[in-house]
């Protein structure tokens, strides 16, 4: 099997190629500088070095100084750099040393100094003794014999042999250091230049093989992204990402054109393509294979609702007109109305009016019959008056008749006396005539007896027929007030009656009053409901004109909606499904 | 008895005392020759008239106080007091069984004396005593009934109708006497 030499293989060995270099670079700049830094430490050893031994001579030169202040003086404190010099001495000369420890010559030196150095101290510290014990002038003395100076020179000679041997070092090694530096930059120098170049090619080497074939891509896909589907990749055989990504773009441009050919199908009308998708991720294919389906079964339903579109326009033409009649009828049913209206309005009018002035009849009469009750009332007051005195004179007429009774016990017992002297005289007529002639006066005096009897009984019938024309007329009398008493109950009773009468008719009336200004009101809003009727009336008429064009317009809308429907019925059947 | 008014002196009193002035005056010049004169008391009983001789009249009561007494005859109608003296009253029209029975008028009491015997006829009124002439008696008329035709002594010109008082005193009917049973 062929190797595919993948981009990112490429790439991989590209950069590799530029890391190695980059690392030997790197590895060769690394050695010559720590090269270029070793050789910087010795030379800054050999400065060290150098200043050590100065230091040290110095803290030599401390200590002497200290030691002849004080002896000078012989103050204790003259004596500090002699102490800092003793310590400072000791540090120093370890630290050489410590630092000599590579050159043999140095250590052989320092060898030598250390006694020589222990020795000028012992001196000074001699010195330093003999003035404590206050002895300025055996100091003096001391000093003045010069006994330390020898260890001194020698101090400073062995010194100054290290110090030089130290500086022809420090110059070896500059030189060293300088050569070394040169050298580097010459490496680096070529190295660097090497390795661009190198990197160069390989840049140019990846950009031809993967940049141009991109750009050539690229520019196919801004022709594609704009719509131009006639761009076509050059295919090569390559079978890295590029030679995929080209292939697959070859492929895709062809799908996409295949599509633009299935959509130019579809807008010209024929719906009859059959679009299979790539895949089942294939979205546009996917989409166009529903739309297409859609598109179908939208044109179909498009034509059946075109078809029920025009049958329904037809019908709704036909009730449009029918509405257009009725409304016309409406508008002539309305305009009879008018009359009827405005007599009802003036019915009203004459309603309201009516029960006003009922309203206000009622009131009057309403007032007359409180007037009406009173003077009821007043008549049953005088009727009580009467009655009274029918009473009072029915008494009368019963003590009239009681008196009367009276009188005819007693003209009966008269009548009585007048028979019992009757019946005497008849008696006595009986013994005369018994008597016979004797009795002949007797007789005459019986007559007389008799006839006083008589004249007794006629007086006492004439007083009768007199006291029976009295007792009639009492009985008239007594009837006539037993009448009266009752007219004038019937009429109290007559007189309460009318005054009920009078009050029922005054409630009724009060009522009627009430009913009439409830009429009055119900007229006045019948008026006013007349009018609001009329004024419907207007507006009913109105509206049927208003129904009137609607179904006008109805009717030229029925018939762009008719010729709207042959138009989309022409429109559909340019689509073949 | 009130205090009475008396009875005023007019001239019709003057009047009446003048006739009788005039009639005591006068004698007794109307005495005819006829002596077989009847003096009668004449009452009335249901409606007619009927008289009977004064000689058997002892006196003429007013009905009061009738005492019923029972089992008795019809025409007894009962007893009455007359001064102390029971006389029992006798209706003559049970008697003699005319029609029109009641005690509708009959206030009067006509006492007859007989023998032995008090007895009381009723009647409606007394009308008087009259002297008429034997003579105009007419005897019975056919109208009346056998019971009374029997006592009857005759009928006057004007109707009167005398009684025989002493036949009817004499008639056993009247003559009362039950006992009952016990």
């Amino acid at each position: 099997m062929k190797l595919r030499v993948t981009v990112a293989i490429k790439l991989a060995a590209s950069f590799g190629l530029c890391a190695v270099l980059f690392i030997g670079l790197a590895a060769v700049g690394y050695r010559t500088t720590s090269t270029s830094l070793e050789q910087a430490g010795w030379v800054d050893h050999t400065h060290q070095v150098l200043t050590d031994l100065a230091k040290l001579l110095s803290s030599l030169q401390d200590a002497e100084t200290g030691q002849r202040g004080y002896i000078i003086t012989g103050l204790e404190d003259f004596l500090e750099p002699y102490k800092a010099g003793l310590a400072q001495e000791d540090v120093h000369r370890k630290e050489l040393v410590k630092l000599t420890a590579d050159n043999p010559n140095q250590q052989r030196r320092l060898e030598a100094l250390e006694p020589l150095i222990k020795e000028r101290l012992a001196l000074l510290l001699q010195g330093i003794e003999l003035r404590r014990t206050n002895d300025f002038a055996a100091a003096q003395k001391f000093v003045t014999s010069g006994t330390s100076r020898k260890e001194m020179d020698e101090t400073r000679k062995l010194i100054t042999a290290m110090k030089d041997e130290e500086e022809v070092l420090l110059k070896k090694r500059d030189a060293e250091a300088a050569q070394s530096a040169i050298t580097t930059y010459w490496t680096l120098g070529l190295l660097a230049l090497g390795g661009s170049l190198f990197t160069v090619i390989i840049g140019v080497l990846l950009w031809r093989n993967i940049a141009v074939p991109l750009q050539g891509l690229t520019g196919v896909a801004e022709r594609i992204a704009l719509g131009d589907l006639t761009a076509s990749v050059a295919t090569e055989e390559r079978h890295d990402e590029v030679g995929v990504l080209t292939q697959n773009f070859q492929r895709m441009t062809q799908w996409l054109q295949s599509m633009a050919v299935v959509a130019g199908k579809v807008s010209g009308g024929d719906l009859r393509v059959q679009v299979t998708p790539q895949s089942e991720r294939d979205v546009l294919g996917n989409a166009f294979a529903e739309m297409v389906a859609n598109l179908r079964r939208l044109t179909t339903e498009i034509t059946e609702s075109v078809n029920v579109l025009g049958s329904s326009a037809s019908e709704i033409s036909t009730s449009t007109s029918q509405l257009a009649a009725s409304a016309t009828e409406t508008a002539t049913a309305v305009s009879e109305t008018t009359t009827t209206v405005e007599e009802v309005r003036q019915t009203a009018q004459v309603a309201s009016q009516k029960a006003r002035f009922v309203a206000d009849s009622a009131q009057k009469a309403s007032q007359i019959s409180q007037s009406g009750k009173k003077a009821t009332e007043e008549s049953a007051a005088g009727m009580n008056r009467i009655k009274q005195q029918m009473d009072s004179i029915a008494e009368s007429m019963v003590r009239l008749s009681e008196q009367t009774q009276a009188i005819s016990d007693i003209i009966a017992s008269v009548d009585d006396i007048a028979q019992q002297s009757n019946l005497l005289a008849v008696n006595a007529a009986i013994e005369a005539a018994k008597a016979g002639e004797q009795g002949k006066g007797f007789a005459v005096v019986a007559q007389e007896v008799k006839s006083l009897a008589d004249q007794s009984k006629q007086a006492t019938a004439h007083v009768r027929t007199i006291l029976s024309d009295i007792q009639k007329a009492t009985s008239a009398a007594v009837m006539a007030t037993e009448q009266g008493a009752k007219a004038v109950e019937t009429g109290v009773r007559q007189s309460s009656q009318a005054g009920e009468s009078i009050l029922a008719l005054a409630n009724s009336v009060t009522e009627a009053s009430q009913a009439a200004i409830q009429i009055a009101a119900p007229a006045q809003q019948q008026l006013t409901g007349a009018d609001q009727v009329a004024k419907a009336r207007e507006s009913i008429k109105q509206g049927s004109g208003q129904n009137f064009a609607g179904a006008k317009q109805m009717e030229t809308a029925t018939h762009n909606l008719n010729e709207l429907g042959q138009r989309l019925k022409q429109l559909v059947q340019r689509y073949k499904v | 008895m009130n205090e009475q008014k008396p009875r005023p002196v007019g001239p019709d009193k003057q009047k009446i005392l003048h006739e009788r002035a005039g009639a005591l005056a006068r004698a007794p010049v109307q005495e005819k020759a006829d002596e077989a004169t009847l003096e009668l008391v004449e009452f009335q009983l249901a409606a007619e008239r009927y008289g009977i001789e004064s000689v058997f009249v002892r006196e003429v009561y007013p009905l009061k106080q009738l005492t019923l007494v029972p089992c008795t005859p019809p025409f007894v109608r009962g007893l009455i007091n007359v001064r102390g003296q029971i006389v029992t009253v006798v209706d003559l029209k049970r008697f003699f069984d005319l029609p029109q029975q009641g005690l509708s008028d009959l206030n009067r009491v006509l006492i007859l004396n007989a023998p032995g015997m008090a007895l009381g006829l009723l009647a409606d009124a007394i009308i008087g005593v009259r002297q008429v002439p034997a003579a105009g008696l007419q005897p019975t008329l056919s109208t009346l009934t056998d019971a009374r035709a029997s006592y009857l002594r005759g009928i006057t010109a004007d109707r009167l109708v005398v009684l025989d008082a002493a036949r009817l005193l004499a008639d056993p009917k009247i003559v009362v006497q039950e006992e009952v049973e016990n």
